[in-house]
């Protein structure tokens, strides 16, 4: 006989009912075959992304001597930038350093390639003119004043970055001549494709291909696969609200999905880590960017699980229904990566899913626009207009995956109110979800 | 389907109490259709303890009448009340109520033990209670042996008694069996029958659906006749039987001399027909099934006949529907 009812505390209480459906939902789950091929292929689709990644990580870069200064035109064993510090001819092989006494021995050309690196550091202080003439080519006295100041505001030898208010983005630098010239392209390229590589999986991989494909083949089948299999009797025949029934079956689905999610964040997240460009041994540095990749993801499984299982206990083939959704997200996502602050995106799930993950950017890795700003300039090809583009590589994916919240407010709080949207928006849809299971006749 | 946002009742169970002085069962004027397939119509039925069988073919109502009591229809029209309150509205009185589904599908992959504890925390037990609770009816359906193995390796008739052990969870007042011993094996039969039977002598109320009528003449005498949606009779099966006495019925004897055995039972005024489909059977024509029943036994006794079987042929539900309907069955 049953005991006499002891006063229930918050886990006793959650014991009985709705976890007993939680538990039970997740041994289901274990058992199906199905599941352990949806979170296979899953695996198989995120792995294939991060080989891409891995091997570009691995692949050299090669090191361009953007200026040209490491020529040796006189053939007297000192390159020219050389040549032109100590004001020796580099046309003639009789003019060189050596000939000073005491004499100066010629650098290896090596020592000219990647000789003037980026040094926008200085934006740390709030300033916007940066640049530093490393090689000192600026600086030379041979050098016209017109070079020297070319951006003409009365600072020799630096750049000026401009954002536009308007356009919401930074412009392209003004620099005086010969600064920052000939930067390291395998350190920015790397750090580049790097931090694209993250927004891309995070983004695409996690968000919308996991966020999307997991419930679609986990979440639908919820409430119809029961009532299809007519095992929904024995539920429906117990003093348990449908509604509770349904939560629990969340419940249970998060139960895979979510430490799914979480484990395949973290061993992505280790494997960039190790391979990507750090100074130890290990980027500690984007922690946050996969706290929030995987932040994100389980929002997004939230509120597409609600989604879709609500759409399979509308009709049996809730499939169907769920796919013109699933074709919506990606357009919303597509239209995101362009358009961050067009409104329409307001009325999807993964145009609020994907402002977290822009937000982190933003707030792991301050000045991500000017970094971006930087590679696209990559120099400004000897800093004179006729040279053309120096775009370093991993700029344009860098610039193509990252974009604003579009939500105009700072990173925190777009991370706040996107969480908020998402979370109410799983609570409609659990509401209607109810509302639909409720209304349903099982025979 | 528009959702029906009314039906907004969650279960809770602390605060539900059953009424009182209320017919466990109570339904009124209730009807459910499908279109223009009426599967039930106008049903009023009030039930209080004890067993009662509901009987009907295939296609009757049977399980319309049981789906629309566990809250898994809703009525096209009338009330249904469980302890007084509508199951459509709210799951509350399913804490009393426990179900036997006439579906075959079960979790295959649970053990009996597991799947009788699952449903028994649905009903607010823990993890604990709910443990204990599977015991006490696996063992009251006769399973404690083989609790712990996959359900999916069970006969038809474990089966068939593992899901009357989670109906029984929590001692509920009310007991719904539908069909509970299709398929089954003698033996598995004669089990489930006698647990219908001690729950009956408990105290419960028991429905039990069948579309046989001996299997149910076994459990209980007080029975529902539903036919094409429509409640035919209710009531005690002995009484509906006498009703149909005056109709000529047939008793079908199996035995070693049929001649000799006629010429004993032709004098008797009941019969007004014999005839001999069999070199040792023997068929007999009556208005009066009772009296035949009566004298039969003696005459066989004293005039040392050997009889292999006796049998009423047309002593089944499709006859009894056939009387019930005026031949319209």
């Amino acid at each position: 006989m049953i005991a006499p009812p002891k006063k229930d505390n918050v886990f006793r209480a959650l014991d009985r009912k709705l976890g007993a459906v939680a538990e039970f939902t997740m041994r289901q789950y274990r058992t199906k075959l199905s599941t352990w091929v949806v979170l296979g292929v899953g695996f198989i689709a995120i792995a294939i992304i991060v080989l891409f990644y891995v091997d570009s990580m691995q692949k050299e870069i090669e090191a361009i001597d953007n200026d040209g200064d490491s020529a040796d035109w006189d053939g007297d064993g000192y390159p020219n930038g050389q040549e032109r510090i100590y004001g020796t001819d580099p046309d003639n092989p009789e003019s060189h350093p050596g000939t000073f006494t005491p004499p100066i021995a010629p650098d290896p050309p090596e020592k000219w390639i990647n000789e003037d690196d980026f040094d926008w550091d200085l934006l740390a202080t709030g300033d916007t003119t940066v640049g530093y003439d490393d090689d000192g080519d600026c600086r030379l006295a041979d050098t016209t004043q017109s070079q020297k100041d070319r951006n003409r505001n009365n600072v020799n030898c630096d750049i000026i970055l401009d954002y536009s208010e308007l356009r919401g983005e930074w412009l392209e630098p003004r620099s005086d001549g010969f600064v920052d010239e000939d930067p390291d392209e395998e350190k920015y390229s790397k750090e580049a494709i790097h931090r694209a590589f993250l927004l891309a999986i995070g983004k695409m991989g996690f968000v919308f291909l996991l966020g999307i494909f997991l419930p679609l083949f986990l979440a639908t089948g919820l409430i119809r696969e029961e009532m299809e299999n007519s095992t929904m009797h024995f539920m429906l025949a117990k003093p348990i609200a449908r509604r509770d029934i349904l939560l629990g079956r969340m419940v249970g689905y998060l139960g895979i999905v979510w430490p799914y999610i979480i484990a395949m964040g973290v061993i992505v997240g280790l494997i960039s880590g190790f391979a990507g460009p750090s100074d130890g041994f290990f980027r500690f540095a984007d922690l946050g960017m996969w706290m929030a990749i995987i932040f994100a993801t389980m929002l997004a499984t939230l509120v597409y699980g609600m989604l879709f299982c609500a759409l399979g206990t509308l009709w049996k083939r809730g499939i169907v229904l769920a796919l013109p959704f699933a074709a919506w997200e990606l357009g919303m996502a597509i239209l995101s990566f362009n358009a961050p602050a067009a409104s329409i995106l307001r009325f999807s799930v993964i145009g609020w899913s994907l402002n977290i993950i822009d937000a982190a950017a933003l707030i792991v890795w301050p000045n991500l626009g000017l970094f971006i700003e930087m590679g696209l300039w990559g120099g400004g090809g000897y800093n004179s207009d006729f040279w053309g583009g120096t775009q370093l590589e991993g700029a344009d994916a860098l610039n193509a995956f990252a974009s604003d919240t579009g939500l105009g407010i700072s990173p925190l709080a777009t991370i706040v109110v996107s969480t908020l949207v998402l979370l109410f928006q799983a609570s409609v849809l659990w509401i209607v979800g109810s509302a639909i299971f409720k209304g349903k006749e099982i025979e | 389907m528009i959702p029906d946002l009314q039906q907004v009742g969650e279960a809770q169970t602390q605060q539900w109490a059953p009424e009182v002085n209320t017919p466990v069962v109570l339904l009124e004027n209730v009807s459910k259709t499908y279109g223009k397939i009426h599967a039930l119509s106008e049903i009023t039925l009030a039930l209080s303890g004890g067993v009662t069988g509901i009987l009907g073919l295939n296609g009757a109502g049977k399980s319309t009448l049981f789906n629309l009591l566990m809250g898994k229809l809703k009525p096209s029209s009338g009330s249904i009340k469980l302890f007084g309150t509508d199951p459509w509205k709210n799951p509350a009185p399913y804490a009393r109520v426990g179900f036997v589904p006439e579906h075959e599908k079960m979790h295959d992959w649970m053990t009996a033990h597991g799947f009788v504890s699952l449903f028994a925390r649905l009903n607010g037990l823990t993890r604990q209670e709910a443990k204990l609770e599977a015991d006490r009816v696996l063992d009251f359906v006769g399973l404690t042996d083989v609790a712990h193995k996959q359900i999916g390796r069970y006969s038809k008739g474990m089966r068939q008694r593992v899901k009357i052990a989670h109906a029984l969870v929590n001692d509920p007042d009310l007991i719904i069996l539908d069909e509970p011993l299709q398929g089954c094996d003698p033996l598995a039969r004669t089990t489930i029958m006698n647990v219908i039977r001690e729950l009956g002598k408990m105290g419960r109320t028991v429905l039990v659906s069948s579309h046989i009528l001996h299997e149910i003449e076994r459990i209980t005498e007080q029975i529902i006749i539903l036919h094409n949606g429509r409640l035919l009779a209710l009531g005690n099966l002995h009484a509906i039987r006498e009703k149909m006495d005056n109709i000529p019925h047939t008793i079908s004897i199996g035995c070693e001399n049929p001649k000799e055995l006629a010429k004993d039972i032709i004098n008797n005024d009941a019969v007004f027909g014999i005839s001999f489909p069999s070199g040792d059977n023997l068929q007999i024509q009556t208005h009066n099934l009772n009296e035949v029943h009566k004298v039969l036994p003696s005459l066989i006794v004293e005039n040392g006949h050997k009889v292999y079987s006796i049998d009423n042929p047309d002593d089944d539900l499709e006859s009894i529907l056939k009387y019930l309907t005026g031949g319209l069955a």
